[in-house]
């Protein structure tokens, strides 16, 4: 074939993504999920980009290390501390901007290794098939039976206390299995796609035809799993902090509540034990929505259904 | 006849996952950093005991043996002592678990079923009222962070109301008052119980009734159900017995795909309230570094959830006889 009567596809293909993805973008802000979702998450955001405002204003209010001198166990909101101060006299306001900016971190990396991990391994098991997907299936099966919580606190017993990269790292390699049947099931059905043939009798590698027709295809679906990734990464980091099982050296809103319940402040400071479970709690639920409002998105029949 | 294949067939598959799951523990155990000896035989024991324990458990072995006679102690319910405790392990899991499943199963049934008929609605209503507000407290009620909801609900209803117990499974004065009958026992947990099973119930409601929501809305555009309105049934037999039955399915199906997750909301919700199931005994005994209880409540909340995840599909097959082929 003559290279210059080729179409210039990859122009083609960019403008069909764009057109794609401004009519994704404007079905997904109209639906009230999604721009609740976005709404609440862009209020998270700021929290977490303001965190480093406060122990720039004054040391008192590091979120870890800063305490109030005149002030050494639990108090109400102040002008001075806007939500209170812990049981060592630390600011709360301060320590729920600093858990922000974790939950973003831990929930976004947790999520993203999931999703590529899943994508990787989904692709691989429904275009190898046979032996391949059987056993990387099986594992899967395995890993799903498995209550993460609980497996990660197993691991914090025989290893130490869990930094939270580690934590993060357990996430995402505890989490991948329902990724990767979604991805699989996707894959299967593309492989039977004559653009895939056609490809296979032009000469592709195995690479190519899983990184350059298959992946293009699955990514969006990989991308609403990643939603709902954040979520439970976001739960179980919270829950892990909640038990005692933490990160001693970070401040999330999982450690906000254990300090209130395990210095048994939870009947007395109502201004201590509120925010940061209102924090955790719209967080996970700002990125369901999101993650629902996408699904609407890329699937068409929900969208009909609402039309009804 | 071809239902009992197919349970048999995911018999075999649980044993084999079990043994795997089983033996990833072992290595877990054996190969982490420290010593395998100090994790396994209390620190307070006398040496002469000490020795005996190591030579029950196998630790003085080479490591293929020391496999051999942990899968040999599995099957003799020999799981060492607890350090804690000073009392064998196993009896100490097996008056837990009862206390588990108690709470485990009631709030798994209980949600699923009340997720099918508000979904129902929901879906048969679509667009109402009723249908936008189910809708928005079960995705509010899904996300809400379990341990901080558990100490919510305690603090209002227990705390402020005074209605339900704070804490814990059974009120000694009436386990300790000879007069007091079974009926009054049974009352007595079921009175600790509320509030547990509330906690488990709000957080698991919302997922079934959303699957339910929109698995029964797929299905109202079924030809089947014009056929059954054609007929001239009601609608409450179209929407009863010809939609939701067929609806209901995924609703199994997302109960069994949850289970390993409603677990760790349920060892979650045991500590909160101090329940004393396996779940709480977990997280007690990993954070008083307490291996032999740790590492057999784990195993045996996996094969709680291995055996129930056996249980649902089995429903499920019995519910879709598609699926047995």
């Amino acid at each position: 074939m003559d290279n210059g009567e080729r179409f210039d596809t990859s122009r083609m293909k960019r403008s069909h993504w764009a057109a794609h993805f401004l009519e994704g973008w404007s079905v997904f802000i109209q639906n009230p999920l999604g721009k609740a979702g976005v709404g609440l998450l862009i209020l998270f955001g700021l929290m977490a980009a303001a965190s480093v405002i406060p122990p720039w204003i004054d040391p008192m209010y590091r979120p870890m290390t800063g305490v109030d001198p005149e002030i050494v166990r639990s108090v109400g909101p102040s002008l001075k501390h806007w939500l209170g101060t812990d049981f060592m006299g630390r600011d709360l306001f301060s320590q729920l901007l600093a858990g922000a900016r974790i939950a973003f971190m831990v929930g976004v990396s947790a999520a993203f290794m999931t999703v590529v991990l899943g994508t990787a391994i989904g692709m691989t098991a429904g275009y190898m098939g046979r032996t391949v997907d059987t056993l990387l299936m099986r594992l899967a099966d395995i890993i799903m039976v498995m209550p993460t919580l609980l497996f990660v606190l197993m691991l914090a017993a025989l290893f130490g206390q869990l930094n939270i990269w580690t934590i993060v790292l357990i996430i995402g390699l505890f989490r991948w299995p329902g990724v990767s049947r979604v991805i699989r099931s996707q894959t299967l059905s593309l492989k039977q796609r004559p653009f895939i043939e056609a490809a296979r009798v032009a000469g592709a590698s195995h690479l190519r035809i899983i990184f350059r027709h298959i992946m293009p295809n699955v990514l969006p679906l990989s991308f609403l799993y990643m939603t709902f990734r954040v979520t439970s990464a976001i739960t179980i980091e919270a829950a892990l902090a909640f038990l005692g099982f933490g990160d001693p050296g970070t401040v999330s809103w999982g450690m906000m509540l254990q300090w209130v319940w395990k210095t048994g402040h939870m009947f007395k400071a109502p201004y201590w034990l509120l925010p940061p479970g209102i924090c955790i709690s719209l967080i996970t639920l700002s990125f369901y929505m999101l993650g629902r409002a996408m699904d609407e998105v890329l699937d068409p029949r929900l969208r009909k259904e609402e039309d009804a | 006849m071809e239902l009992r294949s197919f349970i048999f067939r995911r018999l075999i598959q649980v044993v084999v996952i079990f043994f795997i799951i089983q033996t990833a523990l072992f290595l877990l155990f054996r190969l982490a950093p420290g010593d395998p000896v100090e994790r396994m035989v209390d620190p307070t024991m006398t040496p002469e005991d000490a020795d005996r324990l190591v030579a029950v458990l196998g630790l003085d072995q080479p490591l293929w043996t020391q496999y051999a006679i942990y899968l040999r102690n599995f099957f003799q319910g020999e799981f060492g002592t607890s350090f804690y405790y000073g009392q064998p392990v196993v009896e100490i899991i097996w008056e837990k678990l009862p206390n588990t499943i108690l709470l485990f199963t009631t709030s798994i049934i209980l949600s699923a079923l009340v997720g099918i008929a508000l979904g129902k609605i929901a879906a048969w209503h679509k667009g109402s009222r009723t249908d936008t507000w189910l809708t928005i407290g079960s995705l509010v009620t899904h996300t809400v962070f379990l341990p901080w909801l558990a100490l919510l609900l305690i603090w209002v209803f227990a705390y402020k109301l005074g209605w339900f117990p704070i804490t814990g499974m059974i009120s000694e004065d009436v386990w300790l008052d000879p007069g007091a009958g079974l009926w009054a026992k049974a009352l007595d947990i079921g009175h600790h119980l509320v509030l547990p099973l509330s906690t488990l119930f709000l957080i698991h409601f919302g997922s079934s009734l959303l699957v339910m929501r929109s698995s029964m809305l797929d299905t109202l555009k079924e030809d089947y159900i014009l056929t059954a309105r054609a007929k001239g049934l009601t609608d409450k037999e179209v929407r009863n017995r010809h939609a939701a039955r067929n609806a209901a399915l995924p609703v199994v199906t997302g109960v069994g795909l949850g289970l390993a997750f409603s677990i760790n909301g349920g060892a979650l919700t045991e500590t909160v309230f101090t329940w004393p199931g396996i779940g709480r005994e977990l997280v007690f005994a990993v954070s008083h570094a307490d291996y032999p209880l740790a590492q057999a409540a784990f195993l045996l909340i996996a094969l709680v959830v291995l055996v129930a995840n056996v249980i649902v599909d089995v429903l499920y097959a019995y519910l879709d006889p598609r699926i047995r082929y």
